[in-house]
């Protein structure tokens, strides 16, 4: 019995010597269900975060939509637009400031790989968000779509507690 | 505005505002040195989303270079593209059929409502309301819908070719234009009722951060900033480019220099825009929306050009240097809000920090379009 | 009419007022004899005003001014009520000289952009701060001296603004390499 047990958790919980395997996955399961986003857009994609936050899309049908301005008080990091390497050390700080358990979500190709902006004399970005930052979710798209930002949470809800909203259209296909 | 009582510079502290702060609109920093409430000093610093657009322009041939116009503004990204094709569309001699032209005008103003609508609610927000977000959002999210369908992207598109569009606007995007026009009638009445009209907000707004003519002069300020301190200044009226000369609209000037006098001029603006939308609709001619003679590889003559176009934001100029090769030697893009921006650091001294961060949601800012 | 005042203005800072108002190239009559003979007379430009095709270029006036001469020229603008648009260089690499380029409109309804532009060399560009009497240029400078390392005298606060703080390097210059 212990945290090993529960899959697909990459992100160690910080172990005791007493376990509680089934309140870790239920716990687990609470916060797949209840992120807290860190109200932090750099560029384009940050608007499309706010639009899935607003009324047509409705990032709260999947418990995500409680943006919390400061970092202490959030859980996801969504790195939403180009990072510079002026705003880099910002970014590092934010993250080290969110308290544990944590994960990072890289919006839009910037955050991927540069994007558009990576061309032979660039001097002013990083090219990427995984450059400095533990990256579990990348969405792609310049901008992605509210829908696609949308799966990005739906993922890292999979990947936090194992627990999956529906079953995965293509891999029932095949069964 | 009352002037702080003044304390000896020990008293006195710095408070960093951002790069990640919620009324910064972005990865905006502002040091402000405090005294109590007051701000006394404040240094600007941008540059934290600076992406070297226009080391891009000189490296990218004309035709690539199309879809950076839309990353610099998000928000207002076609009306970024329209400067940026007529500057390069001059320069080297390309005739533009009148159908695009008019189908160009049409999408601008449409994305000048979006924009204008994102704006309001953002606004609106910082002054602590959540609600009216959710409503223009939801108005924004029909003009993306029609944009979307004839363009392909919901934000930054890139329409506009050298010599016309992209593609042809069909009978399903002019119903649902000409249905969204008395919508959005509709909601701009709703607005006023819940917002315009709402006591705490114009108490909050009348008479914050006073700016007179001289000082907007002397910054360049353009767009509602302008407008709304008495001066009539719209490139659209002052300096006609495109089709705007054949259409009727006004332009909506405001005397009070209040931020107040700015919300006013850009929601007077949606009205201005609708009836923009709604004439070219009626007007719009038959025939080609590209140029068949419009070259795949551009060569402007050597020589230096310059286009001012009104974006959502302002006045936008397009420099182009060309060598007569088939990238730019220079391209310069000035962009609208980092002279409005500019204007921050002088007039939010001796204000209280509530209402210096009303007067930053008034400039309407876009960050990533200051740094470019 | 602004445009000829602001113009005879700006010729009485050069001593021979010479307008020189640019001629409409035909293009079809361009024979290899007379495109020869053009290129002959391109070098570097004299400074003093030129009348330009609003419609081909976009501005009405395009005054190029000696270093000494700026603060003069900029003062009539300022004088006749124009607003800063924007300021920016060019780095003529192959000439050895930066260009600097004011760019001025007006608020009111007659039509009248004007350029002021001048020159100084690659290796010791010095400028003055017109941020004396337009405020607005400020950052427009603080931006030229970061992407080009044109250092404007007198500048107030001449540090990096878009760059980073500690940035020591000017990427468009045509010689920049990342």
């Amino acid at each position: 019995m212990g945290a090993e047990n529960i899959p697909s958790i990459s992100e160690p919980v910080p172990s005791s010597i007493v376990q509680f395997a089934a309140a870790d996955k239920l716990i687990n399961i609470c916060r797949a269900n209840s992120f807290w986003p860190l109200t932090f857009g750099i560029a384009c994609c940050a608007i499309e975060m706010m639009a899935t936050g607003c009324a047509r899309f409705d990032m709260s049908r999947f418990g995500a939509e409680v943006f919390r301005p400061s970092p202490r008080q959030s859980d996801v990091m969504i790195v939403a637009g180009t990072i510079t390497k002026k705003m880099m050390p910002g970014i590092k700080t934010l993250y080290d400031q969110m308290p544990e358990p944590k994960w990072v979500m890289a919006l839009g190709n910037c955050a991927i790989s540069g994007g558009p902006f990576a061309f032979e004399g660039q001097y002013s970005i990083v090219l990427g968000a995984d450059q400095f930052l533990p990256v579990d979710v990348y969405v792609p798209g310049c901008p992605p779509r509210p829908e696609a930002l949308l799966q990005g949470i739906i993922e890292l809800e999979h990947k936090v507690s194992g627990w999956k909203r529906w079953k995965d259209p293509e891999a029932s296909a095949k069964a | 505005m009352s002037k702080p009582i003044q304390l000896g510079p020990d008293e006195t502290f710095v408070l960093n505002v951002g790069p990640q702060h919620p009324a910064t609109h972005g990865v905006l920093r502002v040091k402000m040195r405090m005294d109590g409430e007051y701000i006394v000093d404040s240094e600007t610093v941008i540059g934290y989303i600076h992406r070297m657009h226009e080391k891009m322009g000189e490296i990218k041939p004309y035709p690539q270079y199309l879809m950076n116009l839309s990353r610099m503004d998000y928000l207002g990204a076609v009306g970024y593209s329209h400067g940026h094709v007529l500057c390069v569309e001059k320069a080297a001699g390309i005739e533009v059929p009148e159908r695009a032209e008019y189908i160009r005008v049409i999408m601008v103003e449409l994305n000048r409502i979006a924009s204008h609508l994102f704006w309001f609610g953002a606004f609106v927000m910082d002054l602590g309301g959540f609600s009216p977000l959710m409503y223009a959002l939801q108005d924004r999210e029909h003009i993306l819908d029609m944009m979307e369908a004839v363009t392909g992207s919901r934000l930054t598109y890139c329409y506009f070719r050298f010599g016309g569009l992209y593609n042809d606007i069909d009978d399903q995007f002019i119903d649902a234009a000409r249905r969204f026009i008395p919508r959005m009638r509709k909601s701009l009445d709703k607005y006023d009722k819940l917002v315009t009209g709402n006591i705490i907000f114009r108490k909050r707004l009348e008479g914050n951060a006073f700016l007179s003519k001289e000082t907007c002069r002397k910054y360049g300020a353009s767009s509602a900033v302008a407008r709304g301190s008495g001066i009539n200044f719209d490139v659209r009226k002052n300096e006609p480019y495109s089709v705007y000369p054949e259409l009727d609209f006004e332009v909506p000037v405001f005397h009070e220099c209040d931020s107040l006098a700015r919300y006013n001029v850009r929601m007077a603006e949606i009205e201005q825009s609708l009836r923009i939308v709604e004439q070219a609709l009626d007007k719009l001619p038959d025939g080609l929306f590209m140029a068949e003679k419009a070259p795949k590889i551009i060569k402007p003559p050597a020589g230096d050009y310059y286009q001012a176009v009104e974006t959502a934001r302002g006045s936008f100029g397009v420099r182009l240097v060309s060598d007569g090769t088939k990238t730019p030697y220079r391209l310069k893009l000035r962009s609208p809000t980092y002279s409005n921006m500019h204007l921050f650091d002088e007039t939010c001294r001796g204000m209280m920090i509530m209402d210096a961060l009303a007067f930053m949601g008034s400039l309407d800012l876009v960050i990533p379009e200051i740094d470019r | 009419m602004i445009a000829e005042t602001t113009k005879q203005a700006l010729q009485a800072l050069f001593p021979e007022p010479e307008p020189v108002v640019e001629e409409i190239v035909e293009a079809p009559a361009e024979t290899e004899e007379s495109a020869k003979e053009q290129k002959k007379e391109e070098g570097p430009r004299p400074n003093g005003v030129i009348e330009r095709d609003y419609k081909v270029h976009g501005y009405h006036i395009d005054a190029q001014v000696a270093v000494d001469q700026l603060i003069d020229a900029i003062q009539i603008l300022d004088d006749a009520e124009f607003f800063i648009e924007t300021i920016t260089g060019v780095d003529w690499i192959k000439e050895g000289e930066f260009e600097i380029i004011y760019d001025f409109s007006r608020y009111d309804f007659e039509v009248c952009r004007i350029v002021i532009r001048t020159r100084v060399s690659r290796e010791n560009p010095i400028v003055p701060t017109i941020t004396g009497i337009y405020a607005g240029a400020n950052w427009h400078e603080r931006e030229t001296h970061d992407f080009f390392g044109i250092k404007f005298e007198g500048h107030p606060h001449l540090i990096p603004l878009l760059l980073p703080e500690d940035a020591d390097f000017h990427p468009l210059r045509k010689d920049f390499k990342a």
